[in-house]
C-alpha cells in the first residue's frame, strides 16, 4: 500500500486583498518603529510607546496571518461585488471641493451648489425641485442650526459673501 | 422604595417639555433612520450627536437613546411593506409581516409590531430599573484596576462581533485601538502619531470617524437600480387587529420579551440574533406554527418585541458596567462620554438625577413610538418614494455638518472622506466594521485605566490579581476569549450574515 500525500491547492489571493494585506503590515511596521521612540517602559509601568507597539506588531502578525489564510482558502474573503466608480468619484471629489471651499465661501452659497450639483447635475430632478431642496438644506439647515440649535455653522470668508451675510 | 423614589424623581425631570420635546424629535428621527435604506443606527446616532451638543446632558441622552430604539421601530415599516429591512434587527420580520402586506394585512402587521416593541421595549426598561441599583452599588467598589477589568470585559466582545473571519476581526480591533491612540498621550503627555499636526492633538473625531466609516462607506458602495420601489400605505382602518390578531400574538409578545431581554443582556449578541431565536421558539412553540412564513401574526409579533426588548435591555451592561453590548451602543457610550458622563457604576455613584431621568425617558419614549408609529405610517412610507439621489444628497450634507460641528473645524470633514474612503476600503476586504467602533470608544479608556492603576502600583502587574472583582472580571473576560472553542456563540448562519457585525 503507497501513501500519497495531497495537496491542497494554493488559492489565488485576489490582487485587491494582497494590497490590502501590503498596507496593513506597512501600517503596522510604521506604528512599530514610531513606537519604539515613544518610550516603552519607565519606572511607573508602561510609557507613552508601549500600547502602540504591541498594536503595530499585532497588526504586521495579523496582516501575516491573514495572508496565510487566504492562500490556503481558509476564511477567505469573499470577492465584494463591484462599486459604482463614478458614484465614489463623484461622492468623494464634490464633498472635498466642499470642505476646502466651506471656510471661503461659507455653509449657505458652498451646500447650495453641492445640493444642486447632486440634485440637478447628478439625479437630474427638475429646476424648481432642486432649487427649493437646495435652499432648505443650505439656508434653511444654517438658520436651524444657528438660530434654532445655538450651533454655529461656517460663514463665508471672501468679501462680497461675507458682506451680505453668507 | 428607594427605586421607586428615584424613578419618579426621574419621571419628573423626564416629563419637563423639554425633555419631551427631545424624546420625540428623538423617536422621530430614529423612525425616519430605521426606515431610510442606505444609513444604519450606527451611523444615524452618530450623525445626529451634533444635534445634541449645546443640550444638557440628560437631554442629549434621551434624544439619542430615543433615536436608538426608534430605529428598530423604523425597521419594521420596510420589513413590512417592502420586503427589504430598514434595519438588520427586523430582516426576520419580512417572513411572515410581507405576507400578512400580500394578504392586505399590512396595517395589522405594523399595529401588531408597534405593540410588540412597546411591550417588549417597557419590561426591558423595567428590568434595567431593577438591575440599576445593586449594579450601581457596585461604583463604589470601582478603581481604576477594576475600572481597566470592565473595559477588558468590553474589548473581549469583539470575539462576538467577528462575523466571517477572528483574524479580520482583530485587525479591525487593532486599527481602532492605533486610531483611539492618535493624539496626547493621556498619562505622560506626549503626542503620538500627530505628524506635526496641531489639530490632532486632541485625537480624531470620533464622530467623522464613525460617520466616514459607517454612512459615508455606506453611500459609496451603494450600487444603484437596488432600491426601486413601489409602496402603498395602509389605510387607518386596516390598522387595527381583531381580538383574535391580540390572543394570538400574547404568547410570542411574552416568548419574545424573555427571549430579547435575556439576550440583550449578553455582550456581542446584537438584536438580530433575538429575533430570528424568537421567530424560531414561535416555530417550536405557537399553536398556529404550521402558518409561520404564510402571514401568521406570531411570526410579527416575536421577532419585533425581541428586537425591542433586546434593544432596551442592552442598555443595561452600559449602564450599570460600562460595557457597549454593540456597535450602536458604543456610538452612544461615545457619545456619554462627550457629555462627561462615562456609564457604568459610577454613573449612578456621580450623576445618578441623570442617569434616573434617562431611564425615565426610556418609558416615555417607547410610549411615544406606539402612538407616533401606528397613525403616522402613511408618513413614514412616503420617505421611501423620495429617489435614492435625492436622500443622498441630503444624507451627505447632514454628514457634512456633522462632522464639522463636533470641534467647528473643516479638518473633521476631510477626516470623515478619509474615513469614508477606508470603510469603503475594509468593506470591499470583508473587514468587519463592528469591532473598531468597540476598540476606538473602549481603547482610551483601557491605557488610562491600567496606566493609573501601574502609577498605583508603581509598575507591579500583581494589582490586577490582588483585587477580587478585577480578577473575576478578568475571568470573565477571558471566558469570552475562549466561547468560540466552547461553541458560545451566535447561531453559525448569523456569523457570517448579521449585518450588524
Amino acid at each position: 500500500m503507497t501513501s500519497v500525500t495531497e495537496e491542497k491547492p494554493v488559492a489565488k489571493v485576489r490582487r485587491s486583498v494582497l494590497a490590502g494585506q501590503a498596507v496593513l503590515t506597512a501600517v503596522g511596521a510604521y506604528v512599530l518603529a514610531e513606537s519604539a521612540g515613544l518610550g516603552l517602559w519607565n519606572d511607573l509601568g508602561p510609557g507613552p510607546g508601549f500600547f502602540p507597539c504591541i498594536l503595530g506588531a499585532a497588526l504586521v502578525l495579523l496582516s501575516a496571518a491573514w495572508f496565510f489564510q487566504e492562500r490556503a482558502g481558509v476564511q477567505a474573503a469573499p470577492a465584494a461585488e463591484a462599486s459604482d466608480r463614478s458614484q465614489v468619484r463623484a461622492v468623494v471629489l464634490s464633498l472635498l471641493v466642499l470642505a476646502a471651499a466651506l471656510p471661503f465661501i461659507g455653509f449657505q452659497t458652498g451646500v447650495f451648489l453641492f445640493l444642486m450639483y447632486h440634485l440637478r447635475l447628478r439625479a437630474r430632478t427638475s429646476w424648481i425641485k432642486s432649487l427649493v431642496i437646495a435652499l432648505c438644506g443650505s439656508v434653511g439647515v444654517y438658520y436651524l442650526f444657528t438660530l434654532g440649535l445655538n450651533v454655529s455653522l461656517p460663514e463665508a470668508g471672501l468679501v462680497p459673501l461675507s458682506l451680505i451675510g453668507l | 422604595m428607594d427605586v421607586l423614589n428615584e424613578l419618579l424623581g426621574g419621571f419628573a425631570s423626564a416629563l419637563t417639555w423639554q425633555n419631551l420635546l427631545f424624546a420625540f424629535v428623538g423617536c422621530l428621527l430614529g423612525t425616519v433612520i430605521g426606515v431610510l435604506p442606505g444609513i444604519g443606527p450606527v451611523a444615524g446616532v452618530a450623525l445626529l450627536i451634533p444635534l445634541t451638543l449645546n443640550l444638557d446632558a440628560a437631554g442629549s441622552i434621551i434624544m439619542l437613546c430615543a433615536i436608538f430604539y426608534g430605529t428598530t421601530y423604523g425597521g419594521t415599516i420596510t420589513s413590512v411593506l417592502l420586503n427589504t429591512p430598514g434595519e438588520a434587527a427586523s430582516a426576520i420580520t419580512i417572513l411572515d409581516g410581507y405576507a400578512m402586506t400580500k394578504l392586505g394585512r399590512a396595517g395589522v402587521a405594523l399595529t401588531i409590531a408597534a405593540a410588540g416593541s412597546f411591550i417588549g421595549g417597557s419590561l426591558a426598561t423595567a428590568g434595567l430599573v431593577l438591575a440599576a441599583k445593586p449594579l450601581g452599588s457596585l461604583g463604589l467598589m470601582i478603581g481604576p484596576p477594576e475600572f481597566f477589568a470592565l473595559v477588558v470585559v468590553g474589548i473581549s466582545l469583539l470575539v462576538a462581533l467577528a462575523g466571517r473571519s477572528m483574524v479580520r476581526a482583530l485587525i479591525s480591533g487593532a486599527l481602532g485601538l492605533l486610531i483611539s491612540m492618535v493624539g496626547i498621550d493621556p498619562v505622560a503627555g506626549a503626542p503620538r502619531f500627530t505628524f506635526g499636526m496641531e489639530r490632532l492633538l486632541d485625537g480624531v473625531s470620533f464622530v467623522a470617524v464613525i460617520v466616514g466609516l459607517f454612512g459615508l462607506s455606506e453611500i459609496l458602495s451603494h450600487r444603484p437600480g437596488k432600491d426601486k420601489v413601489t409602496v402603498q400605505a395602509p389605510g387607518m382602518r386596516s390598522l387595527l387587529p381583531t381580538r383574535t390578531d391580540w390572543r394570538r400574538s400574547t404568547p410570542a409578545f411574552a416568548r419574545g420579551t424573555g427571549i430579547g431581554f435575556g439576550l440583550g443582556l449578553i455582550p456581542g449578541m446584537t438584536g438580530s440574533v433575538s429575533s430570528l431565536l424568537s421567530y424560531g421558539a414561535e416555530k417550536k412553540f405557537s399553536r398556529h406554527r404550521n402558518e409561520l412564513g404564510h402571514g401568521a401574526i406570531e411570526g410579527v409579533a416575536g421577532p419585533e418585541t425581541a428586537n425591542n426588548a433586546h434593544a432596551n435591555g442592552a442598555l443595561i451592561p452600559l449602564f450599570t458596567l460600562g460595557i457597549p453590548a454593540s456597535p450602536t451602543i458604543a456610538v452612544l457610550m461615545g457619545a456619554f462620554l462627550q457629555q462627561g458622563l462615562t456609564p457604568g457604576p459610577t454613573l449612578f455613584a456621580e450623576h445618578a438625577e441623570i442617569a434616573w431621568t434617562i431611564i425615565a425617558s426610556l418609558f416615555i419614549g417607547n410610549i411615544l413610538l406606539l402612538v407616533l408609529n401606528v397613525p403616522l405610517v402613511g408618513l413614514w412610507t412616503s420617505i421611501l418614494k423620495v429617489p435614492y439621489p435625492v436622500l443622498t444628497g441630503l444624507i451627505l450634507m447632514f454628514m457634512v455638518v456633522g462632522a464639522y460641528t463636533i470641534n467647528f473645524s473643516v479638518f473633521d470633514v476631510f477626516v470623515m472622506i478619509l474615513f469614508g474612503v477606508i470603510g469603503l476600503a475594509l468593506r470591499h476586504l470583508d473587514i468587519p466594521l463592528a469591532p473598531l467602533v468597540l476598540t476606538l470608544v473602549l481603547g482610551p479608556l483601557m491605557e488610562r485605566s491600567l496606566r493609573e492603576s501601574l502609577d498605583i502600583s508603581r509598575g507591579d502587574l500583581t494589582i490586577f490579581l490582588e483585587r477580587p472583582v478585577t480578577v473575576v472580571l478578568l475571568l470573565v473576560a477571558l471566558a469570552i476569549v475562549c466561547s468560540p472553542l466552547l461553541k458560545l456563540r451566535k447561531p453559525a448562519a448569523l456569523a457570517a450574515e448579521d449585518p450588524e457585525t
